[in-house]
């Protein structure tokens, strides 16, 4: 039997998505196991408090870290190749450089992370791993994303669609930012306050700019391909990419509200913030319109269950975020834990559950194995459950800490931060319940990626000896 | 939209349009700030031999800060008291003292200024331990703030913050230059433990940074928040009138006269013939002299030093052996100006104000009033008679 055109696709994707698939997973991991130290030595202050390796700080910055850049920088490598070449229809080329590419970024994560937690961190807002893993991530990314590119460029039609802009301008946007960054920070530094505003505006940026739209070309790409209809009123959706484009690289900067820095940084942030309503209606109006019409199909299908509770989340991320925003609101909760609260919204609720529903929906048709559908089932009440608790607690604790820090009369350590150690406590419990979802994600994975990871060299030979035969 | 290239720069020129503002334009606007007065006189100048703030860290606080970045504590303390505005009755706008103010984490908001000496500027966006900003001004001495580094909860009992045990040396013995601490880590919690501990040279670090942090000093852009009660609240709320420029840090071009002197000096420095000082030829556009022949102005005692002396050798020149910086020298330099001695007392203003903030000088400008006073106390002196460095250094005051 011939194989289709897909299936040609898909095996040319398959060692490299696995690769950064399994890589992926092994972050997330990485992550979790930070996440809970940190959370846990925000209850106890004694939780290994004698390794100076895991000190709180240190952790909380590695577990960002390893985050965004190991869990997130590999899914979006997968999740872009695979979404590219299906869409460009042409088969992934440049395998062997692109596998030499990710062990590098991966590497330099590890050795990043190391530096971080050997004492050499950066004062810089996500570029805080040691100066020098950073040509190397840039260096293995530039060849990724030109390879990315180059499966673009050779693609059969000549006309994109709303998955490919903003899976393209994540590629491109990064790269930028960091430049933009890195010839600020560490070139052509400026003195005072002003490389502070630009390391808040690369670290809210390459979340608004790298993150969200790949988890957006995901889902405008998934979502239609699952359910076979569609995207409604998908004309609009050319206005939200602009959108975003436009305001997105303004709107994260309000975190200065009353800073040092001139008054006009955070007013501009304000008011950007305020008029991203419009893209967040736009993503939301495409995706739930388009959802909604066969709701009894996307509950039954797991990835796409995935992706609508991410988008969702994004919804209602953002919504939130622009109030969060307002002036009078900032002053109250800028300095509280309810950073912590879009960090996780952003970034777990909304993109990472996103990937989860893309990995699904991908790694079946590369590998040609089926993940069973309870495992997946659990994965997905487990993550939505332990995300839910994480961030209310993160929302309510937040508002708590926010409105008893502006209390003058009330004593910082005995009644301000005693009144939010409950909602740590919960946090921590919430930690344990995804880094337990995120095991059975991983085990879930890596049983289809390694079917049988210790009889590899034995079924080669066999298959050799068949040709030959 | 489909081809690639045209897609890219429309993305990235969205992106540069921020780029243009938050990078270029605010660099525009404050990259130039320097150390300031803490008030102007009324017509906008520097009061003349004014101390500049902010001072900077000594080296101890500044390796200090080395350490607190790399602990990670920037995770949960800020480095920055926030500026509450409202509009008063009359619909002004108004600084309020704000709930920073008035937890007593500051004298006055934060201002650009504060942070332009230090090497790594930890603002922070997370307090889950207090602002430290001013930690340096509540005067905590040394053990307690050794006893809070190694043990907050010895001293806060329901502090959160993680102990820093790997910075000390620990023993149940008192020793030369040991501290107590009043454990309550370990297995009986109802009874602290008394220890002994010795500070490594990291813990002294990062205490002599802590103790650094302090914004005590008030700028030309925001004063202390003055204590003032207000009947319509409860609270103390303490206001002032708020100028125009505030919250917009000032620029070195709003010092008008300072600015100008400064052009009109550099002229007069570089410029060879009559209504020039020629000052160029031998001190260089660099103001680092020649080695040998021509004394440096770049970093110079005398140049920084005493006005007085400066327009003493302005006027009549200056000739044989001079130690600058530890150098000596040995020539003979006219007085300035083409004929020599022909620069009027603005020129000659301008030219020394010049040379004292150029280069990485910075010293305080001398007025043409100064160079006349000088002028009419010399007007019995032969206009050829040079000065010798000896005379001069007997005659005058040392250098600053």
């Amino acid at each position: 039997m011939k194989d289709t055109a897909e299936q040609v696709i898909d095996r040319s994707a398959k060692t490299v998505v696995s690769f950064f698939v399994a890589s992926a997973g092994l972050w997330l991991l990485a992550a979790a196991l930070l996440a809970y130290i940190a959370a846990a030595k925000l209850t106890d202050p004694f939780f290994l408090s004698s390794c100076e390796f895991l000190t709180y700080g240190k952790v909380k910055v590695a577990q960002a870290n390893a985050f965004v850049y190991g869990w997130g920088g590999n899914s979006i490598f997968a999740a872009t190749l695979w979404i590219l070449a299906r869409l460009s229809q042409v088969e992934v080329r440049g395998r062997i450089m692109l596998l030499f590419s990710g062990v590098l970024w991966n590497l330099a994560i590890s050795f990043g992370l190391l530096g971080i937690l050997d004492g050499h961190m950066n004062a810089h807002e996500m570029l805080e791993m040691p100066t020098v893993v950073w040509p190397v991530l840039f260096i293995s990314y530039a060849i990724i994303a030109f390879l990315a590119l180059v499966i673009h460029r050779s693609r059969k039609h000549s006309d994109t669609i709303a998955p490919q802009w903003f899976i393209l301008a994540s590629l491109i946007w990064f790269p930028a930012l960091f430049l933009i960054a890195w010839n600020g920070l560490e070139i052509n530094p400026a003195r005072g306050t002003l490389p502070s505003v630009l390391s808040l505006w690369f670290g809210q940026s390459l979340i608004w700019l790298w993150l969200t739209p790949m988890a957006l070309g995901a889902a405008y790409y998934v979502i239609p391909t699952i359910l076979g209809r569609p995207i409604d009123k998908y004309y609009l959706a050319i206005f939200g990419f602009w959108c975003i484009a436009a305001l997105a690289p303004w709107s994260v900067v309000h975190h200065l509200e009353g800073g040092p820095v001139p008054m006009w940084i955070p007013a501009i942030g304000t008011v950007m913030s305020i008029a991203m309503i419009f893209p967040i209606a736009v993503a939301s109006t495409n995706f739930h319109a388009t959802a909604f019409k066969d709701i009894s199909k996307v509950w039954s299908n797991l990835p796409l269950r995935f992706v609508i509770f991410g988008t969702i989340s994004y919804t209602l991320s953002s919504y939130i975020g622009v109030i969060f925003s307002l002036p009078d609101v900032a002053k109250l909760t800028q300095f509280s834990i309810i950073n912590e609260f879009h960090f996780n919204q952003r970034v777990y609720g909304f993109f990472s559950m996103i990937i989860f529903g893309v990995v699904y929906h991908m790694l079946p048709k590369i590998t040609g194995k089926e993940i069973s559908k309870s495992a997946k089932s659990f994965h997905f009440w487990t993550s939505a459950f332990g995300v839910l608790i994480l961030l209310l607690a993160y929302l309510i604790g937040g508002l708590t800490h926010g409105v008893l820090a502006q209390q003058p009369s009330l004593d910082w350590s005995s009644s301000v931060i005693s009144s939010v150690q409950p909602y740590f406590k919960i946090t921590k419990y919430a930690f344990v319940i995804l880094g337990f979802s995120q095991l059975v994600f991983v085990i879930n994975i890596w049983k289809v990626i390694f079917p049988n990871p210790f009889a590899c060299c034995f079924t080669s030979s066999i298959e050799k000896k068949g040709k030959t035969a | 939209m489909d081809n690639i290239f045209k897609f890219s720069f429309g993305i990235l020129a969205t992106l540069a349009f921020a780029w243009l503002a938050f990078v270029v334009g605010a660099n525009l606007q404050y990259g130039d700030l320097s150390p300031e007065a803490e008030n102007f006189e009324d017509d906008g100048s520097r009061p003349p031999d004014a101390e500049l703030y902010p001072k900077d860290m000594s080296g101890l606080a500044k390796q200090g800060a080395e350490e607190y970045l790399a602990l990670g504590c920037v995770s949960c303390h800020t480095q920055q008291v926030r500026l509450f505005t409202k509009k008063d009755a009359n619909g002004k706008k108004v600084v309020e003292a704000g709930f920073d103010i008035q937890r007593g984490w500051g004298k006055r908001a934060s201002m650009p200024r504060d942070y332009i000496l230090q090497d790594h500027v930890m603002l922070g966006n997370t307090r889950i331990g207090p602002d430290l900003a001013n930690f340096g001004m509540n005067e905590k001495d040394n053990d307690w703030l050794h006893r809070h580094l190694f043990e907050p909860q010895s001293l806060v009992p329901d502090s959160i913050c993680p102990p820093s045990p790997f910075l000390y040396e620990v023993s149940d013995e008192p020793k030369d230059g040991s501290i107590m601490v009043d454990s309550h880590d370990g297995e009986d919690e109802g009874n602290p433990k008394t220890r002994y501990v010795f500070p490594s040279i990291r813990a002294n670090r990062i205490v002599g940074y802590l103790k650094a942090l302090k914004q005590d000093y008030e700028l030309p852009e925001l004063p202390f928040v003055k204590a003032k009660e207000e009947k319509s609240d409860s609270n103390v709320i303490t206001t002032q009138g708020i100028p125009d420029w505030v919250r917009y840090p000032v620029p070195s071009s709003v010092l008008t006269d300072l600015s100008s002197q400064m052009s009109a000096g550099k002229e007069v420095y570089t410029k060879i013939g009559p209504g020039g000082g020629g000052c160029v030829t031998c001190h260089q556009p660099t103001g680092l002299g020649l080695p040998v022949a021509f004394p440096p102005l770049a970093g110079s005692d005398w140049v920084n030093g005493d006005k007085d002396r400066l327009i003493k050798i302005s006027l009549f020149g200056l000739m044989g052996e001079i130690e600058v910086n530890g150098v000596k020298f040995n020539g003979a330099m006219p007085a300035p100006g083409t004929p020599p001695g022909s620069l009027t007392d603005q020129q000659i203003a301008d030219v020394l104000t010049f040379v004292r903030n150029s280069w990485g000088n910075s010293a305080s400008a001398v007025s043409p009033s100064e160079v006349s006073e000088v002028r009419a106390s010399l007007k019995d002196r032969v206009a050829t008679q040079m000065w010798t460095a000896a005379e001069l250094t007997s005659h005058s005051k040392p250098a600053q």
